[in-house]
């Protein structure tokens, strides 16, 4: 029967790590969607804030998106997890679970806001001056205009870049938070057993991507409607 | 300084079977010598949009602004609802000065109505949402009664069969109604046309004339910049012919459209009527 692929994938010890193992799947999720949920608002915010025409305002910014584009996400880890509770004493009640979620908003929200901004900046001016000439003041006119408009134009980017906070959690099993890596080091570790534990960790990221194509198809499908058509007269 | 040539026509008998306006009031949008310069894209120099523009608009005039292209008639319907900020000069509108520094324009923009040459409606909401939400962010009035205006505002534009379509679905003269029904939403005092009908096909241009004139019938004091003669012969109090960023000449249609006295007037109109 197919008891020869035991040799190569040995499911049966699979199974006993069953629980592990979607504990750290269901671990995964959690921090990818908190994270997510986090850099989205924040990144908005970076957006903004790098769209003003004030120096005071988008060069600290601009300096910050840069730092974060010229450092490793693991020495950004690294630096939250060791670091952040010297530098802010009050993360020192934070758990190491939370310190990770920090370290990945703190990665993903620039990547997230340099898309939303080009988003933003797509937003026609007419859109723009429509607004105006109703007498929207700029938060309204942020509010149902440049947003809406702006955060449809940048959906695909925004899931490629989700996609990759989602791996990036990965790393988070450095600095001692269970997630679904982690429960393949722990399999790892007990049984010596490398095929079958991470490529069961393999198979839980794919489960999450395959989970996303389907997602934003959705998602596309949703956004393809009239109200969405970029036509310009 | 003010320029003592400006001859406010008195509303009375400008719109012929119904009652005139309180003709002897002050008028209701006053622009005294504006001047506005852009900056000429990879040179040093500027370019003179408007230079030292005086008007003054009566309550329920129409005034219809001519001229070749770059004569600065759209940067001066710009400047009365501060989509333009000026360089120097003054602009009064129903007793708002709009050029001082600390005036709220958002609330000035609610009450002056703009049309736009490619409409500029908001593209990811229902026609209806385009006309109810601005009366619900701006003016803050409950939701049911700003639908009850917009549908009474979609018949009357006959385009209530649409309320739920989104613009991109609409043809340009529809969506130039309903961009129209989205500025009279707001209850304007002024209202402003910025070539609203050049960019349309030419047989949807009809709609959307035919209701800027029952606009103008009912009152509604407008600025209108277009290149559509018959419109301006037939609707306008005034017009008036811009060149350089200067009027080169004002006067009532039959006047400028019979007997222009300036040969630059003339010149233009030759070109444009043959």
């Amino acid at each position: 029967m197919t008891t020869w692929l035991l040799d190569y994938y040995n499911w049966r010890v699979v199974a006993l790590y069953l629980d592990e193992f979607s504990r750290g799947l269901m671990a995964t999720l959690n921090i990818s969607a908190i994270a997510l949920v986090l850099s989205l608002i924040i990144g908005t915010g970076l957006a903004l804030a790098r769209m003003s025409t004030r120096p005071l305002i988008w060069r600290p910014v601009a300096a910050y998106i840069q730092f974060i584009r010229a450092t490793p996400l693991l020495v950004q880890i690294y630096i939250v997890y060791y670091a952040l509770p010297y530098l802010l004493p009050f993360t020192l009640r934070w758990d190491e679970m939370w310190l990770g979620i920090f370290a990945l908003v703190l990665h993903t929200a620039p990547y997230m806001g340099e898309i939303l901004r080009v988003g933003f900046e797509s937003v026609p001016q007419g859109q723009v001056e429509g607004a105006k000439a109703v007498g929207m003041n700029a938060l309204q006119r942020l509010r149902y205009v440049i947003l809406p408009q702006g955060f449809v134009n940048t959906v695909p980017p925004l899931l490629g870049q989700t996609a990759i906070l989602i791996k990036d959690t990965s790393l988070l099993s450095l600095i001692t938070v269970f997630e679904l890596l982690s429960a393949g080091m722990i399999m790892n570790s007990q049984r010596i057993m490398p095929t079958e534990s991470f490529m069961t960790v393999a198979a839980g990221y794919l489960l999450i991507y395959a989970l996303m194509l389907v997602l934003s198809g959705w998602v596309s499908r949703r956004l393809s409607g009239p109200a969405w058509s970029v036509r310009q007269p | 300084m003010a320029d003592p040539a400006i001859d406010v026509p008195t509303a009375s008998g400008t719109h012929a079977g119904l009652p005139s306006p309180q003709a002897s009031e002050a008028p209701l949008a006053v622009i005294e010598a504006v001047s506005k310069s852009f900056p000429i894209a990879g040179t040093q120099r500027r370019h003179q949009a408007l230079d030292r523009v005086s008007l003054a608009l009566a309550r329920g005039e129409v005034l219809v602004i001519i001229g070749p292209s770059g004569s600065g008639k759209s940067t001066l319907l710009r400047t009365m609802n501060a989509l333009e900020r000026v360089d120097s000069g003054r602009i009064t509108i129903d007793g708002t000065v709009l050029t001082d520094r600390g005036t709220d324009l958002n609330a000035l923009r609610a009450r002056v109505g703009m049309v736009f040459q490619h409409f500029n409606l908001f593209r990811h909401r229902s026609v209806l949402d385009n006309i109810v939400l601005p009366q619900c962010a701006v003016l803050k009035r409950p939701r049911a009664k700003a639908l009850a205006h917009a549908q009474e505002l979609l018949e009357r534009i006959h385009i209530a069969e649409l309320a739920q379509r989104y613009p991109s679905e609409l043809s340009g003269g529809q969506q130039q109604r309903v961009a129209i029904a989205r500025a009279l939403a707001m209850d304007p005092v002024l209202m402003l046309f910025d070539e609203a009908t050049s960019a349309l096909d030419p047989e949807t241009v009809g709609g959307v004339l035919d209701l800027m004139k029952s606009l103008a019938l009912g009152g509604m004091t407008m600025a209108v910049v277009t290149h559509e003669m018959g419109f301006a012969r037939e609707v306008a109090d005034r017009v008036i012919f811009m060149d350089a960023g200067r009027i080169v000449e004002e006067g009532p249609p039959h006047h400028i459209f019979e007997q222009p006295e300036e040969p630059r007037t003339r010149e233009f109109l030759e070109q444009i009527l043959w």
